[in-house]
């Protein structure tokens, strides 16, 4: 190995960090005021140093700019956003995830949406390789952004990852509660009688245990 | 040695284009005698150089030694052992360049575009009789209120736009006559942080699911 080799890889890293930092701020350029431009991309330089994406607050300053909001209110609403992608971020390590980005965005999102930290924690934890943890927190994000509440939204999603049904069926929760709540039904029944169902599903896949019959035709 | 032209054959087998072998006897003993003469030509006594031109090379590769920007060059071009000591700030920075450039790319919300890899058609409606002018703005498109107008269907007041959005949680709204935000009454709400709400849609590429 080549001591150039190294040199050269640290000095793209270096590079790619500066890159990064130029391009949130070339995003809010022109669009925000010079001085959110400034915050946004300090807590943007933090957020990726902590492992957090960056897009969300860039996004939430953008909005706040095309909804015409005080620029005051909008570095209060972009310093909320950080705070729940950090805690999003530390409740998921907590509970024994490496999130992705991604994933961390979808736990900020349920947090936004109502859930507790907790229930984060719980959901991160009941995530599997058939249900990935980013499709269980949008699910149960959703589920609440419907208005589910959070504890019946945590019991559901649960319910549906344990009974081993697939991930679409997973991820048809919040249609089937809208479709549910255009027909008049509210969205916690809506949610009970999902739950119902996932745990039937669940009891008819268990084996019963008992003591084995032995072979009738064995002498 | 010097006076003597020896035969084709004889001078492939030397220069190793030939097998040995593959020569008639009378060829095979002329070239073995080549090859003896070869040999013995060799001076296989000690080179000793003289004092004053061991001097003047010594003093060449010093002065080279010393110069800063050689030095510099060899010491990093010159081949090394990695050790272990070595290797994690190395992978480290690999890990870096490699996660931050995928980070980005998952951070950052593209503009939707049609025909996108991982991207999913989703069709915006909005009910709207009264509007002269819907658009779409949302974490999709940087909240840019100009880039994605609806398009008035029949004349029941619909509205409608058909979006490719990448992989993702999006929050989005519509804005009616160019000030007024409206959520989607057809989609799941969260509190937008300025008193409003956003409408939401989530999509999953992996099964083409929109939630």
């Amino acid at each position: 190995m080549k001591r150039l080799s190294v040199v050269l890889v640290m000095v793209g890293g270096l590079a790619h960090g500066l890159a990064a930092q130029g391009d949130v701020r070339a995003r809010l350029v022109g669009r925000v005021s010079p001085e959110l431009v400034q915050l946004v991309g300090t807590l943007a330089d933090s957020a990726r140093a902590a492992g957090l994406p960056d897009a969300p607050l860039v996004d939430k300053a953008l909005e706040g700019a095309a909804k015409g909001v005080a620029p005051d209110r909008i570095a209060l609403a972009v310093q909320g956003v950080f705070g729940q992608l950090r805690t999003a971020a530390s409740v998921m390590r907590g509970a024994g995830a490496a999130p992705t980005t991604q994933e961390i965005d979808a736990g900020a999102f349920a947090l936004g949406a109502g859930l507790t930290s907790d229930d984060v924690a719980m959901l991160t934890e009941t995530a599997d390789a058939s249900h990935p943890t980013m499709a269980v927190l949008q699910v149960a994000g959703a589920l609440a952004a419907l208005g589910v509440p959070r504890a019946q939204t945590v019991g559901l999603v649960r319910a549906e990852v344990r009974s081993g049904l697939p991930l679409g069926d997973l991820t048809n929760l919040p249609a089937q509660v809208q479709a549910a709540a255009a027909s008049g039904v509210s969205p916690d029944a809506a949610a009970s009688g999902l739950e119902r169902a996932a745990q039937a599903h669940a009891g008819q896949s268990v084996q019963p245990k008992g003591k084995a019959k032995g072979n009738p035709h064995r002498p | 040695m010097k006076n003597r032209e020896w035969n084709n054959q004889v001078k492939q087998v030397l220069d190793g284009d030939r097998e040995l072998e593959s020569l008639s006897p009378e060829l095979r003993r002329e070239a073995e005698a080549a090859r003896r003469l070869l040999l013995e030509a060799i001076d296989r006594r000690p080179v000793t150089l003289s004092a004053a031109l061991e001097a003047r090379i010594m003093a060449r590769v010093r002065g080279r030694a010393t110069a800063r920007w050689p030095r510099a060059w060899r010491w990093l071009s010159a081949p090394t052992i990695p050790r272990w000591a070595m290797l994690v700030p190395v992978a480290a920075a690999a890990l870096f360049v490699v996660f931050s450039r995928g980070g980005q790319q998952i951070d950052r919300q593209p503009q939707a575009q049609a025909g996108q890899r991982d991207s999913v058609y989703v069709r915006f409606e909005l009910y709207a009789p009264r509007a002269s002018r819907v658009a779409l703005a949302g974490t999709f498109n940087r909240w840019d209120t100009a880039s994605a107008p609806l398009v008035r269907v029949g004349k029941d007041g619909m509205w409608t736009v058909t979006l490719a959005l990448p992989s993702g949680q999006h929050q989005y709204g519509f804005i009616v006559d160019g000030r007024n935000w409206v959520p989607d009454p057809a989609a799941p709400t969260v509190d937008d942080g300025f008193g409003r709400r956003n409408s939401v849609v989530s999509v999953n590429t992996i099964n083409g699911r929109i939630l």
